[in-house]
């Protein structure tokens, strides 16, 4: 689960900040800041016992009513009619009734303070996850008095990774990956370089490793196959697709100096080699204009009706979908990941994954009307049992369980999730409730990833690197800095297209020159001090040698 | 003499035949994408994936729609907006005559006041937040009338009809006020039907505003059974582009995110295109011809 569905960033600005800090002035007690606001004491409820999940001691009778903020207006908001979430509804005697929204609506809930119980947001580093301090219970005090077995099933580096600066952790994301999870190979690639079947044995199944025979074979695509385009990629929108770091990733350009220090990838002899074949590739016509301006669902359409050749893929399995289409409308034809760009001085890949960072982040707030059931329902979805209703339903009714460990849908539902998505989504919604999400659960059950992508995520194994190091380090939002790095960050995207396109050498080379001397206009140095200061963080927090 | 006249003949067929060229062109921009997105909301999914410009679909399909309507709740969304755009136009137009009548008014007290006020209103807001605030303490959220008080006010649309209000002879009046006639007798028996062009158009900007508005809803409303059908339609269009990132490996999907975001377009717009004929008989001048004699 990458990030390519990311909302785009809008950031919160100073409005909400100067509303937080107006809440926790004039807000109950109004310590705000550090201390945490008094946890109700649990009367009798239960004795909380580190072995066990609080929720199976949990003897409060009257169903618990949760509201349960999700910034996104694409989450579906049904509770207790499908499979999953019944079995969640009866299981913690809860009822959650979800919100959806934008920015906007997280502000106005800042602004009017009557705050939901639970809030998930889908940016670690926006001023609302920065000032989790300020409207947020601690993790670990709830933990502590309320469900000791929380620890159990929450990941320690994950938890230190979001340890803010009063030494308590807010939020706890899903798909935050650790080095654990990296070393025990069941995290699937989510970049490959694709290419349709018929198209590579037309022609004569070439190597495309080095400059030379990436050109020569776009040229062989574009005589055979004069209807499709030879080269496509993610979708540009307002970053760089899959061109930029994921390009970089691919060919495996350093993440670090020889030093330790920041290294702007950007500007990489080797991904430099690369950018200039990809211009002469745009120059020859095997690259079309209309993949610079095509928005998400434009791509997709082209994934989905194969117009494209070969494919630089980042996100393979939110392709999924559209991959299986075109499997599934041309049963002799299926696209198949091989060796695409390879370094020019031999550098490994090191293909990127969700990192320690993790996608969503949830929150229980400070006005949790029941803040012992709220950190029972973080449990239960982090805790194997909730991994597995989640993701494969209940054994038995929905899934069984292999020999071997693995697990797999009964042929009914399987039949249901192929014919009738919408009615599976309905019905079971496994797979769905992704909260506390994480890849492992993914790889026990060969059913929840589509047959189109198998090929490509087994092609990736042993090819990732995590890049940890690299997560967070840049400017403190509202820094001089971070306006820079923002400017220098849209001169690049825009920089690396005007690349791709040059008309001729010389333009090639003066629009890099433009971009250099713009790094140096703008603080350059300074960000690359930062960057590199935070890396040292980085490894520190992580224990990195 | 004659030659006078065939050359003014002349003349005015040029001008005309260049009027009829331009007038036709701008039409011809204006409907080709509108057919586009009709033609397209009926074409498989299929169809539209080949790309390009659709004249006549390739294949027809009615798959968008259904999409779209499969949603029993969409009925319920398609009530909340027709009620909350009938009510909020017809108090929004009444209480903006009232307010626009007393202040053309020249022996009005305090009118001068009044209007400072106004104008006041037409450049400054108090921002999002305040407004919701203020929204907050009124006990307005969640409620339908949040649809419909907020909305009844706009200084904007009192300054035309008090200015519409302005051209009605004073005569008319006085002869009313010696037959007898009160205030309110005068405003809604012939100050209401003398105005009704500016009473049509005030209207259909604001019903064209309340059908199209969903940020109210965004802001104020949390509760699924007050969504309009704007509301709604948006989170189907935003659902449908999620659908592969469920990693749903379903077979054919018969929809496309484009086509059902065109059938959307068309089920929001067909309402506003279907009503504007009905109100084009308001849309005349000369009421007031013959009223009194100067």
């Amino acid at each position: 689960m990458s990030k390519v569905l990311r909302k785009k960033g809008v950031s919160l600005g100073a409005v909400l900040l100067a509303i937080m800090l107006t809440i926790t002035a004039c807000g109950s007690g109004g310590g705000g800041g550090s201390k945490s606001a008094a946890l109700p004491d649990l009367d009798g409820r239960y004795t909380p016992d580190p072995s066990t999940p609080a929720w199976k001691l949990d003897t409060k009778k009257e169903t618990t009513d949760l509201t349960w903020y999700v910034n996104a207006d694409w989450w579906n908001t049904d509770f207790g009619k499908d499979t999953v979430t019944k079995k969640i509804k009866e299981d913690l005697n809860i009822n959650i009734k979800f919100i959806t929204g934008d920015d906007t609506k997280l502000n106005t809930f800042f602004a009017g303070g009557d705050m939901p119980d639970i809030i998930t947001v889908f940016d670690s580093n926006s001023a609302v996850a920065q000032k989790a301090s300020t409207w947020a219970l601690p993790l670990n005090d709830l933990a502590e008095k309320y469900d000791p077995y929380f620890n159990q099933v929450a990941a320690k580096d994950t938890m230190n990774w979001f340890q803010q600066k009063d030494g308590k952790t807010y939020g706890y994301p899903d798909y935050s990956n650790t080095q654990a999870d990296y070393d025990s190979g069941t995290i699937p690639a989510k970049t490959a370089f694709i290419i349709r079947q018929d198209v590579y044995e037309a022609i004569g199944k070439p190597s495309m490793k080095t400059p030379e025979e990436f050109e020569s074979a776009m040229e062989k695509i574009k005589s055979q196959f004069p209807q499709l385009i030879p080269f496509g990629f993610n979708s540009i929108g307002t970053g760089t697709g899959s061109l930029g770091d994921v390009l970089q990733d691919y060919l495996g350009v350093p993440l670090e100096d020889k030093d330790g220090k920041f290294y702007n990838r950007n500007l990489d002899e080797d991904y430099l080699t690369w950018l200039k074949t990809l211009n002469t590739v745009y120059r020859n016509g095997d690259i079309s204009d209309d993949s610079f301006a095509d928005d998400g669902t434009a791509f997709e359409e082209k994934v989905k009706s194969g117009k494209y050749a070969t494919i630089m893929l980042d996100g393979v399995p939110q392709q999924g979908g559209n991959l299986q289409t075109f499997m599934t409308n041309n049963p002799e034809d299926k696209y198949i990941a091989v060796d695409g760009p390879q370094s020019t001085v031999g550098n490994q890949p090191t293909l990127n994954q969700s990192g320690i960072t993790g996608w969503m982040i949830n929150y229980i707030t400070k006005k949790a009307k029941d803040p012992a059931k709220a950190i029972q329902v973080f449990t239960y979805l982090l805790s194997d049992e909730g991994q597995a209703l989640v993701n494969f339903g209940i054994e038995g009714e929905t899934y069984k369980k292999n020999s071997d460990g693995t697990v797999e849908f009964l042929p009914a539902v399987k039949e249901l999730q192929l014919t009738n998505s919408d009615k599976f989504k309905k019905d079971y919604r496994m797979g769905e409730f992704i909260f506390f999400g994480h890849d492992r659960y993914k790889a026990l059950n060969k059913d929840s990833s589509p047959e189109a992508i198998k090929q490509m995520q087994e092609w990736g194994n042993g090819k990732l690197k995590p890049h940890f190091i690299l997560e967070n380090i840049n400017p403190d939002q509202g820094t001089a800095e971070a306006r820079s790095l923002s400017a220098i960050d849209t001169t690049w995207n825009t920089t690396l297209v005007s690349l791709i396109r040059s008309k001729t050498d010389d333009d090639f080379n003066k629009t890099l020159d433009a971009y250099k001397k713009f790094l140096d206009d703008n603080n350059w140095s300074k960000i690359v001090d930062i960057r590199s200061e935070k890396m040292q963080a980085n490894r520190e927090k992580l224990g990195i040698k | 003499m004659n030659r006078k006249a065939i050359r003014e003949d002349l003349n005015s067929r040029v001008f005309n035949a260049f009027n009829i060229t331009l007038l036709v062109i701008i039409t011809l921009v204006i409907i080709i994408p509108l057919w586009n997105v009709i033609i397209s909301s009926l074409s498989s999914g299929q169809a539209l994936a080949e790309g390009g410009f659709i004249f006549w679909s390739p294949e027809f399909s009615l798959e968008n729609y259904r999409a779209v309507f499969q949603d029993d709740s969409i009925w319920q969304a398609f009530f909340i907006s027709v009620s909350k755009t009938v009510l909020g136009v017809a108090t929004h137009v009444f209480f903006c005559a009232m307010i626009g009548y007393a202040l053309s008014k020249q022996n009005l007290r305090g009118r001068k006041l009044y209007v400072a006020m106004g104008v006041i209103t037409m450049f400054f807001s108090g921002g999002m937040i305040p407004i919701y605030l203020l929204i907050k303490s009124l006990g307005l959220l969640n409620t339908f009338w949040v649809y419909i008080i907020p909305a009844l006010f706009s200084y904007y649309d009192v300054v035309i009809l008090m200015n519409f209000f302005r051209n009605v002879p004073d005569a008319l009046e006085e002869s009313a006020k010696i037959d007898g006639a009160g205030e309110w007798r005068i405003f809604l028996k012939i100050f209401i039907p003398l105005s009704m062009p500016a009473m049509a158009t005030i209207a259909l900007f604001n019903g064209v505003g309340q059908w199209n508005d969903f940020l109210t809803t965004k802001l104020y409303i949390t509760d699924q059974a007050l969504y309009p059908l704007q509301m709604k339609l948006y989170e189907i269009i935003v659902q449908s582009q999620t659908q592969s990132m469920q990693n749903a490996s379903s077979a054919v999907i018969e929809t496309t995110t484009k086509g059902v975001q065109l059938a959307t377009i068309v089920i929001t717009t067909l309402p506003i295109v279907v009503i504007y004929p009905l109100l084009q008989r308001y849309f005349i001048s000369g009421i007031m011809m013959g009223a009194v004699k100067e």
